[in-house]
């Protein structure tokens, strides 16, 4: 009893301090630096639990995959130099960032617009075309990429009413980038569609009106006070899109062909077709830092862009 | 003040508590008791005493589909209920069984794996047979290709073709599948992680190589070949891949799995097989190294290597019998894919040179499959 009194008071003797500290410091201006709660290690208990997943599920095995790449068979770099000197590895890890920018490329530009619709109807039909958007995301992968397979082959019902129609084709719909982009985008368009929706849900829409009334044509009221408005989304969107298509296997296995085979799949091919551990953990880790690099090198370009809280500085 | 101590010290022993419980998670299944050694008699193929295996679970690991039911049904579940055995399926995965063996925690007792495969890892992978424990006075000759393996199935890596493109004039050698003037149209190849020696031994018997005699610059002379066919070569990644390419017409000739071939002729493609050139397969049924029950593991593929058993399996899964009596009644059309008739035209492999020259070898396959 007594120590549960005790430590109400002591809750109550922080918050009163902290007002007080902020009602002194409010009229001197620079508020955001000195207002400061005071120092405890307290919440940082509730890390706990995040801490203990990623530590055993994350960090532990990645520390012991990239052990495995510098010890096996033999210790050493031996499966490093085997990746650089390997001219297959190269083909396919810069096919795979080629790739996955394409489907970026793709998805913004189907995205956007739809993100912008979605912000200007009415809150039911906002309703259907969340709806729509989110559809693809409750179905397999698996029976959504076969479904591709049968429209897209050279025997398929796309292929039969353009060469009965129009006369061309077969078309190489599959086993093609082609193929591959659009089953990616498919899957990926989510992602770059919701962080743009909330972004420009956040755009006060008489600022276009505004820039109008200063004699700013519709276009450049666009691209210089919308777009720039909007390009957190953009950002999130885009890197989401970017890491998660970096390690698509299943769709470039069925809808592509050889020459469109990713990262991920040489790296199940060392694991489990050749048993060459060494070889598909040097890959994996190479995967991770050459990721890294890229997304230290975009956080460069995109300063001032803050990602993670969808709202410009 | 104290009620703090006391609190971290309750957060660092619930801790410590997580950390141990994961510990002890990653850690079990090593303490297996030894199993004694039963009193069986001399083994024929196919037989098995009752109930001697009460209360031992064996588990199966294969790829799975109408294959792996069909041995299932064929030979695991009654193996089962005559001993008394629990007998589960998995699906193999090499990767992981790699895994189990090096953790030291093997859950897979019978495996299904290619003979490449367990001559590779034979004594690492994978446990060497104890043959006094096993009947193999009956399994076909040469297809005990090392000492970590009975055959599992004999198969094969054939051309099939589309009849209602070739039926007039069919392809009649492994040379034919590379002639696309004299027979025009796309050609489906295995581009599979898995490497396979075959499909490279087949390009180098178009060319007229003995796969007895070949070297280390024959492999790139056998890829160069079928990159040669340019566009008119696409990949299959799985059988079903495969079969699916055979059947929609996409692929006018294939070379694919026996099994596969069938499977678009009995779904009513016109597909037929070329038996004047072909590569023969074995599968390996193999043991995985430190299995808990070796003696219960090797008395199950001895009953598996019955005649009657093998019968069935091939009337289920369309993969040929690996005993010599075995007597399966089959339709027409699965008559005319049995490998086990035409083993005169088969090419056996030469396995010895692929285990040797592996890294050469899985090295081309990944740029071969990569398209790079």
């Amino acid at each position: 009893m007594g120590q549960l009194g005790y430590r109400k008071l002591d809750g109550m003797a922080d918050t009163t301090t902290t007002h007080a500290r902020s009602k002194r410091s409010a009229p001197g201006g620079d508020t955001a630096k000195q207002v400061r709660e005071p120092k405890s290690w307290r919440p940082f208990l509730l890390l706990i639990p995040a801490f203990v997943v990623v530590s055993f599920f994350f960090l532990a095995p990645l520390i012991d995959v990239f052990y495995r790449s510098i010890s096996d068979p033999t210790l050493g770099v031996q499966n490093y130099v085997w990746l650089f000197t390997t001219p297959t590895n190269m083909v396919v890890a810069f096919r795979t960032f080629a790739t996955s920018l394409l489907v970026t490329i793709v998805c913004l530009l189907i995205a956007y617009p739809y993100a912008y619709l979605m912000t200007v109807v009415s809150d039911r039909t906002r309703n259907m075309l969340q709806l729509f958007i989110m559809l693809p995301l409750w179905t397999s992968i698996l029976v959504r990429t076969l479904a591709w397979l049968v429209l897209l082959q050279d025997t398929g019902p796309i292929n039969g009413i353009l060469e009965a129609v129009f006369g061309i084709g077969p078309l190489p719909l599959i086993r093609s980038t082609f193929g591959v982009a659009l089953g990616m985008s498919q899957v990926l368009l989510p992602f770059m569609v919701l962080p743009i929706y909330s972004a420009l849900a956040k755009i006060d829409k008489r600022l276009l009106p505004a820039a109008a009334n200063l004699g700013a044509r519709p276009v450049t009221a666009f691209f210089t006070v919308y777009l720039p408005l909007s390009r957190p989304g953009i950002f999130a969107g885009s890197v989401t899109v970017f890491i998660l298509g970096l390690g698509f296997y299943i769709i470039p296995a069925l809808l592509g062909s050889s020459k469109e085979i990713m990262m991920s799949a040489l790296m199940y091919q060392q694991i489990s077709g050749f048993l060459l551990w060494g070889h598909g953990t040097a890959l994996g880790i190479f995967m991770l830092a050459t990721t890294i690099v890229v997304l230290a090198l975009l956080g460069r370009a995109s300063k001032g862009t803050n990602l993670f809280a969808g709202r410009g500085k | 003040m104290r009620n703090h101590k006391l609190k971290r010290q309750l957060s660092v022993v619930a801790l410590g508590g997580v950390a141990t419980l994961l510990l002890a998670g990653c850690a079990g299944g090593n303490d297996a008791a030894p199993v004694a050694d039963r009193d069986l008699a001399a083994p024929v193929a196919g037989v098995i005493a009752d109930g001697v295996f009460d209360g031992v679970t064996l588990t199966y690991a294969a790829s799975g589909g109408i294959f792996q039911d069909g041995q299932r049904d064929a030979a695991w579940d009654p193996f089962a209920k005559i001993s008394g055995a629990n007998f589960l399926q998995d699906a193999f995965d090499a990767g992981k069984l790699k895994a189990m063996v090096d953790s030291g925690n093997v859950t897979w007792d019978i495996t299904n794996a290619t003979q490449f495969d367990t001559a590779r890892g034979c004594g690492t992978l994978y446990e060497e047979y104890d043959y006094s424990q096993v009947d193999i006075s009956k399994v076909p000759e040469g297809t005990i290709t090392d000492k970590c393996m009975v055959p599992n199935i004999l198969y094969g890596l054939v051309v099939a073709y589309n009849t209602d493109a070739f039926g007039d004039n069919p392809p009649t050698s492994a040379a034919d599948f590379f002639d696309t003037k004299k027979f025009p149209g796309k050609r489906t190849v295995s581009q599979s992680p898995y490497v396979d020696p075959q499909t490279v031994e087949f390009a180098l018997a178009a060319e007229g190589k003995d796969v007895n005699d070949v070297t280390v610059d024959d492999i790139d002379v056998a890829f160069d070949k079928y990159r040669a066919l340019g566009d008119d070569v696409i990949g299959w990644t799985s059988g079903a891949q495969a079969q699916q390419q055979l059947e929609s017409g996409e692929a006018v000739m294939g070379l694919v799995w026996s099994g596969r071939g069938y499977g678009a002729a009995a779904a009513g493609a016109p597909v037929a097989p070329m038996w004047d050139e072909w590569m023969i397969m074995v599968d390996s049924t193999a043991v995985p190294k430190g299995v808990k029950d070796p003696q219960a593991a090797f008395a199950a593929v001895n009953f598996y290597l019955g005649a009657e058993q093998q019968a069935r399996m091939t009337e289920l899964t369309s993969y040929g019998p690996v005993n010599v009596d075995a007597k399966p009644k089959v339709d027409a059309t699965l008559e005319t894919w049995l490998t086990t008739e035409h083993l005169k035209t088969g090419i056996a492999p030469n396995i010895d040179f692929w285990v040797e020259n592996y890294d050469a070898l899985s090295t081309a396959w990944a740029s071969w499959v990569t398209g790079s």
